[in-house]
């Protein structure tokens, strides 16, 4: 069970040309597996991020998904900012066929967001929002959690919980901190100039982050 | 671990796209309504409200005419009213429909023809729902019942289905040029008159005929009132040209949204 990319492409059409943005990514997550995946700034983090998840098609090339993998869990990610954590929990329950009652339960106990979680999303900061989308795809359980950018946890009763959990899931974090992928992750790749780089131990691909 | 899971079935891809449009439709009502009960109720109200109003001013013989004629029927307009406030409202909403919904879009089975459909079963109960209201009503107050409800119901399911190919090639249209949606608001105002809601082509000289077969709501108006009037009325209508104007639209806007998805950010 594993989430593979092979060949992948993706370009967008400008007002100035194609930008092609990934030129060829290969690489397989197997399931369990903690991978960071570092990416400076317009290195096309968004775009691998929302091609993993299935939400965008590549240009060339495809993707095999053998395993559930979650949504880009991020900081807006997945919600409607009219409706209130608990519907929008509800929703998402609904279209991955999960128990609606136990899911919100589950949400309401882990994700600390007290009366907030009955108010409007829009209304949430971007802990609070984070906290939500994480604590639903916990609640809603994928064999690979798909996280976009820095979770704005820290160290908190959630964090130290979320932290817990994730020991022992499967994830994929595509982010440019490298102190997140050291905490969090057992293998790393570097994406850059379109295409992506996996290193087995940690240590060099930090390296290789830091020197670009 | 084989590495390899089973290809899922079509079976199963309909079962989620249910839940999906099941699921789009509950949280179409809370954003709409509100979360409080009673707000369900408006959605039947407001074309109830719109449809008797119209139904009166032109059913009453407050315009003038009188006797017994069709023209002054309560059924004639209320209905054909309704039918027309849910058409309009498909399409009117067309253009925000992708906007409303891009947060969900990150949920890989959302896909963009869903948020369509799930609108539009609501219109389509809605619909249904005042058009047994108003049949009801029509009786009650010493009308005759109609001659056939089933044509009256494929009336409706044609212009919800015509309604729905339109609102979909907006949407996609709308996504990609924004201007486009202040034409879409005026067109479907100034169609009100030539929709079919006000005449029935027998009443029409030969050579307007010709002209007005062409609009794709005036057959499906004749065929609702030969299902509310029977043999009170000589309906004109040529239903394959309505299935032209719902499968060439849906055609056109299914290949668009497609387009747009890959086209369209995510916030």
């Amino acid at each position: 069970m594993a989430l593979e990319l092979i060949d992948v492409h993706k370009s967008y059409a400008m007002n100035i040309g194609r930008k092609h943005v990934l030129r060829g990514v290969n690489g397989i997550f197997r399931k369990g597996e903690r991978v960071g995946v570092l990416g400076r700034n317009g290195t096309g983090k968004s775009t691998l991020v929302r091609i993993l998840g299935g939400i965008e098609a590549p240009t060339r090339g495809s993707i095999r998904r053998t395993m559930s993998v979650s949504w880009p869990i991020g900081m807006a990610a997945g919600f409607q900012s009219a409706l209130s954590g608990a519907d929008n929990t509800r929703f998402i329950a609904r279209i991955y066929d999960r128990p609606v009652q136990p899911t919100v339960d589950y949400v309401e106990s882990f994700a600390e967001l007290g009366e907030y979680l009955h108010m409007p999303v829009h209304t949430y900061s971007a802990g609070m929002r984070s906290r939500l989308g994480l604590a639903i795809s916990l609640a809603v359980d994928f064999d690979c959690f798909l996280v976009d950018e820095a979770l704005a946890v820290g160290d908190t009763k959630f964090g130290r919980a979320f932290g817990a959990r994730l020991q022992r899931a499967g994830l994929i974090i595509v982010t440019h901190s490298p102190s997140l992928v050291r905490q969090l992750c057992t293998r790393a790749a570097v994406l850059d100039q379109g295409t992506l780089t996996f290193y087995e131990d940690l240590d060099e691909a930090l390296a290789t982050y830091n020197s670009l | 671990m084989s590495g390899t899971a089973p290809e899922p079935l079509l079976i199963d891809c309909g079962r989620q796209q249910l839940r999906v449009i099941g699921a789009l439709i509950i949280r179409e009502m809370h954003t709409r309504f509100g979360r409080h009960r009673l707000g369900y109720l408006w959605l039947f109200f407001e074309p109830l409200l719109l449809g008797g109003m119209i139904a009166l001013i032109h059913g009453s013989g407050l315009r003038g005419g009188g006797g017994d004629s069709l023209r002054n029927t309560f059924e004639f307009f209320s209905i054909g009213y309704i039918m027309f406030f849910a058409f309009r409202g498909m399409i009117n909403r067309a253009s925000s429909t992708i906007g409303a919904n891009r947060g969900l879009l990150y949920h890989r089975q959302v896909t963009l023809p869903d948020l369509f459909f799930a609108r539009h079963l609501i219109e389509a109960v809605a619909c249904t729902g005042v058009m047994v209201i108003f049949t009801l009503a029509g009786i009650a107050m010493g009308g005759d019942p109609p001659a056939s409800p089933v044509k009256m119901l494929c009336a409706l399911a044609l212009m919800v289905l015509v309604g729905q190919g339109v609102a979909m090639v907006v949407g996609a249209a709308t996504s990609e040029w924004e201007a486009l949606d202040r034409l879409v608001h005026a067109m479907s105002y100034l169609m009100l008159p030539f929709s079919g809601l006000f005449f029935m082509m027998e009443w029409l000289p030969e050579w307007m005929q010709e002209t007005v077969a062409w609009i794709p709501t005036v057959p499906i108006y004749e065929l609702l009132r030969e299902g509310q009037f029977g043999d009170r009325v000589t309906a004109h209508y040529d239903l394959s040209y309505v299935a032209g104007w719902i499968l060439i639209p849906h055609l056109l806007g299914l290949t668009g949204l497609r387009i747009t998805r890959t086209r369209i950010g995510l916030e």
